[in-house]
């Protein structure tokens, strides 16, 4: 994806939201720069209430923005919207003033000042270290850059030698070209792999016209008082150095000459900390010392960040310092920790692999429209042009959604009691649990098994779920009730107990549908006005309140049909429902524009995998069965697991919350007691009869039995054993024995009840 | 045989599944024959071979082993027990000349009230149309 040229074409085509204003909070921060960081800086502190002051040694703000990256990179027109944009916000930009010179830090934190963050970027270029420095015609890529920037006239000869290969090299060295210089011929000592510079960058240079001498140091600027050559030497490159990049060793006697009458020297720059003297700690680097995270220097209240602290970098990288210095100079005025609870690095995560169709089409990236070459040539309109509309959509559906969340951990801020753990990941617990509630639920009945209905295959005939979720005003026509193609139905019908009291589906009554009927009809009849028909079998309106309702349902006009409805037919735009009215006696048809298909409650189709799991059992129609239908109606036979809800059959909402609630009262009883006593009912092995022929330990499930190797016996472990008794009938001696079950006992029953 | 031959037939019922299902059939007023003599183990697993011939040897007409579904036993694998056993007893029992429709294994879930009444008809009819097994006057004792 070209998500580069996709922010940008968002960036061109939306107008940043307007600014609302939070509440002041009276204190005062001061940013030194206005280039990339210090504007960043100041606009998340303006944000967050801030009184923000930036001042700036130059004449126009926008630093490197605005007088280095060069107009044809970066429009003015752009820069100026996006520096007004945070003047509105009331940033106060006071330029002309170079802090250490002007004013120095103690006189910012006199005035009233409580923090200032250093942005001051890194504008002083290195020297070259070559003899004929200091010809005339040699120039400093950064103030070549910044002269032309700032108005001032600035001249290049017909053949320019610009020395480096980073941005500010490749800058340069287009700008000359645009200011006419006949032949740019760009230096460098390493190979083009090596080249900090973005790679696009270089293919346009080149495509421009300018020439790339790569492995090559100039050793002597040549001229008397104005420059009129350059010697060079032929490099190749060693072992890697601190950077990881393989160091340029000189070639003796490979020198050659490049004709040139200017020389533009880019091969680094360095923040000028001369000004600010002692006030700052510099590195070894000759950058602000600083932490790279929280930008804090070593003085209290004083912040950097930027190109100051790294070195020449981009101004993603500055704004980026500049938006964690507000959220550090935001924590120190507030006394709070500059760590605690924040997240430097933006955490990497591996996105989840998706397949992909074999018949997918393979859809190239779209390429950025670029000026034509020829129109380039003296003058700084903007190169790249941007992705049309069309070419946007193109891009931006190539996108093959493998993670919907783009992680921008927006959510994650916003909720306030963070309920939101964006790292959350799914995990096995282990729990040590004295009682297990099953609260597993149920599914509603798929009316594709009744094909009568034609459910699945006409639109406008729905469930009633599905008639629910389209109530719902969140839901996706907003809680209007629409027919597919987007008109009002004028009549709708309602086809009761589908999937329920049929010997083609299930022959139980799942008992709330017909009040949930009766609801969804009254809903029909004050969203729409429609004719609503209800074709029932029986109503079940037993319940507090419920046979009011029926009545109440009845009184707004909905008509209640005995006869369930045998078949819905599509006829022209409309839909036909065959019935047979039993009041009349004889078969009817509706023709209405929706049908809701009324389907009962049916247990959810991992039942029996979870009744495996836990030991209980179901009953004929699926769901789980408890102990006793009214003596016991939520636990089941295995001791600690209790039922709530549906899941132990079909329920209204109070029954199933007074179910869930007996359930977790009877949990509670165990709980509360802290201890269970077990059953009695266990097998015994008497010592003195067992041959220790280990029948029964290889036929107990539960392990409950083991061989004492030294008396040669098999023994019974009471805790274990769940009194199944198999083991007792395998005992060939008759040593095992089942308490209250034993041989003795079920032979006098059997005596007994053959009497 | 006459009409009024009522046989007398033990049923072994596991706690959990068979006999909760004769309870539910009793809950649900199902009718059914009254032929079957239940006796209560805690699972089908503790059915000794020995009990069915105890049963057939004091007079009984006909012998019913149930327990829960395989798979659905309460203790995990008791009724695969019987299901090993008891086919092997009933080899035997054909050997001592009892006819195959005197003993009868059959699974009954605790749902299954209607089932637990249809397995008593079946096997109350088919044993009727036996008529009277009377093992103990056939079989001398040694």
């Amino acid at each position: 994806m070209a998500i580069a040229a996709l922010k940008r074409f968002v960036a061109d085509h939306v107008a940043p939201a307007a600014f609302i204003p939070p509440k002041p909070r009276g204190e005062k921060v001061a940013v030194v720069g206005a280039g990339p960081a210090g504007l960043s800086a100041a606009y998340h502190l303006a944000r967050n209430g801030y009184d923000v002051t930036v001042f700036d040694a130059l004449s126009i703000p926008g630093g490197m923005m605005a007088v280095g990256i060069p107009d044809y990179r970066l429009p003015r027109k752009v820069l100026q919207e996006e520096i007004e944009y945070i003047k509105r916000m009331g940033v106060d930009i006071v330029p002309n003033t170079v802090v250490g010179k002007n004013i120095t830090l103690e006189e910012i934190f006199q005035r009233g000042y409580k923090a200032i963050f250093l942005g001051i970027g890194a504008h002083r270029s290195h020297k070259l270290g070559v003899p004929g420095e200091e010809l005339s015609g040699v120039l400093q890529g950064v103030s070549f850059l910044r002269d032309f920037n700032l108005g001032k006239k600035v001249e290049v000869g017909r053949r320019v030698a610009v020395i480096g290969g980073g941005n500010t090299a490749v800058d340069a060295a287009r700008t000359a070209l645009r200011l006419g210089a006949e032949q740019v011929t760009i230096v460098y000592r390493r190979s083009r792999e090596e080249m900090p510079v973005n790679k696009w960058e270089v293919e346009e240079a080149e495509k421009e016209g300018i020439a790339i001498r790569f492995l090559a140091a100039p050793t002597w600027i040549l001229g008397t008082d104005r420059v009129t050559g350059l010697e060079c030497i032929g490099m190749e490159l060693g072992e890697p150095d601190q950077s990881g990049r393989r160091r340029p060793i000189p070639i003796p006697g490979s020198s050659f000459t490049l004709e040139a009458d200017t020389v533009i020297a880019a091969i680094g720059q360095a923040p000028d900390l001369t000004v600010l003297g002692k006030a700052v700690k510099a590195t070894g680097w000759g950058t602000i010392e600083a932490d790279p995270e929280t930008c804090a220097t070593a003085q209290p209240g004083v912040f950097a960040g930027g190109d100051a602290v790294t070195g020449a970098a981009t101004v993603i990288d500055a704004v980026a310092a500049g938006k964690r210095a507000a959220e550090s100079i935001h924590r120190y005025l507030q006394g709070q920790d500059l760590r605690e609870g924040r997240a430097f690095d933006v955490p990497k995560e591996l996105i989840a692999h998706k397949e992909l169709s074999e018949d997918m089409e393979y859809v190239p990236r779209q390429e950025v429209p670029t000026l034509p070459i020829t129109e380039r040539r003296s003058n700084f309109r903007e190169v790249e042009l941007g992705l049309s509309e069309e070419m946007a959509r193109r891009e931006a559906e190539r996108c093959l959604d493998c993670a919907a969340c783009a992680e921008c951990l927006q959510c994650e801020a916003a909720c306030g009691p963070k309920a939101i753990r964006h790292q959350m990941k799914e995990e096995y617990v282990e729990l040590e649990v004295g009682a297990i509630i099953l609260a597993t639920g149920h599914e509603f009945y798929k009316p594709q098994g009744l094909p009568q209905y034609h459910y699945g295959r006409f639109p406008n005939i729905i469930d009633s779920m599905e008639f629910e979720r389209m109530c719902n005003a969140a839901g996706p026509t907003g809680g209007e009730i629409l027919l597919a193609d987007g008109r009002k139905p004028e009549s709708v019908a309602f086809i009761h107990c589908v999937g329920c009291r049929d010997a083609h589906s299930n022959t139980y009554c799942s008992r709330l549908c017909c009040m949930h009927a009766m609801k969804q009809a009254h809903l029909v009849k004050e969203k729409t006005g429609a004719d609503v028909y209800e074709l029932y079998i029986d109503i079940r309106a037993g319940g507090k309140g419920y046979e009011e309702f029926y009545e109440r349902v009845q009184r707004e006009g909905v008509i209640f049909i005995r006869g369930r409805g045998a078949e819905v037919i599509p006829v022209d735009n409309r839909l036909v429902v065959k019935a047979e009215d039993t009041g009349l006696g004889r078969p009817i048809i509706l023709p209405v524009d929706l049908v809701v298909l009324v389907t009962g409650m049916v247990a959810r189709a991992d039942t029996a995998e979870v009744a495996k799991t836990f030991h209980v059992t179901r009953d004929k129609d699926g769901f789980f069965l408890e102990a006793h239908p009214k003596l016991r109606p939520f636990h089941t036979n295995t001791d600690g697991i209790f039922l709530a809800g549906t899941c132990q059959g079909p329920k209204d909402i109070p029954d199933t919350v007074a179910h869930a609630n007996a359930a977790a009262a009877e949990a509670l009883v165990l709980l509360g007691r802290g201890r269970v006593t077990i059953e009695p009912i266990i097998a015994e092995i008497d010592p003195d009869v067992c041959a220790g022929c280990k029948v029964c330990v290889e036929l107990c499930a539960y392990s409950a039995i083991e061989f004492d190797a030294e008396r040669k016996i098999s023994q019974v472990n009471g805790a274990l054993c769940k009194g199944c008794g198999v083991c007792v009938a395998a005992c060939p001696s008759g040593a095992a024995q089942a308490k209250h079950f034993n041989d003795v006992q079920i032979m006098a029953e059997i005596e007994g009840v053959l009497a | 045989m006459s009409q009024e031959f009522e046989p007398k037939i033990v049923g072994f019922l596991c706690n959990w599944c068979s006999y909760s299902g004769a309870d539910m059939a009793g809950t649900a007023r199902i009718q059914y024959a009254p032929n079957v003599h239940i006796i209560r183990v805690m699972c089908s697993g503790r059915v000794d071979p020995s009990f069915v011939l105890k049963a057939f040897r004091e007079g009984a007409d006909g012998v019913l082993v149930a327990g829960c579904h395989p798979g659905d036993c309460h203790y995990t694998a008791g009724n695969y027990k019987t299901l090993r056993r008891m086919p092997l007893l009933a080899k035997m029992l054909e050997q001592f000349g009892i006819e195959p429709g005197r003993f009868r294994l059959e699974w009954v879930s605790a749902a299954e009230g209607a089932r637990w009444a249809r397995v008593v008809n079946e096997m109350t009819a088919t044993v009727q149309k036996l008529g009277p097994l009377n093992w103990k006057n056939h079989v001398r004792h040694t």
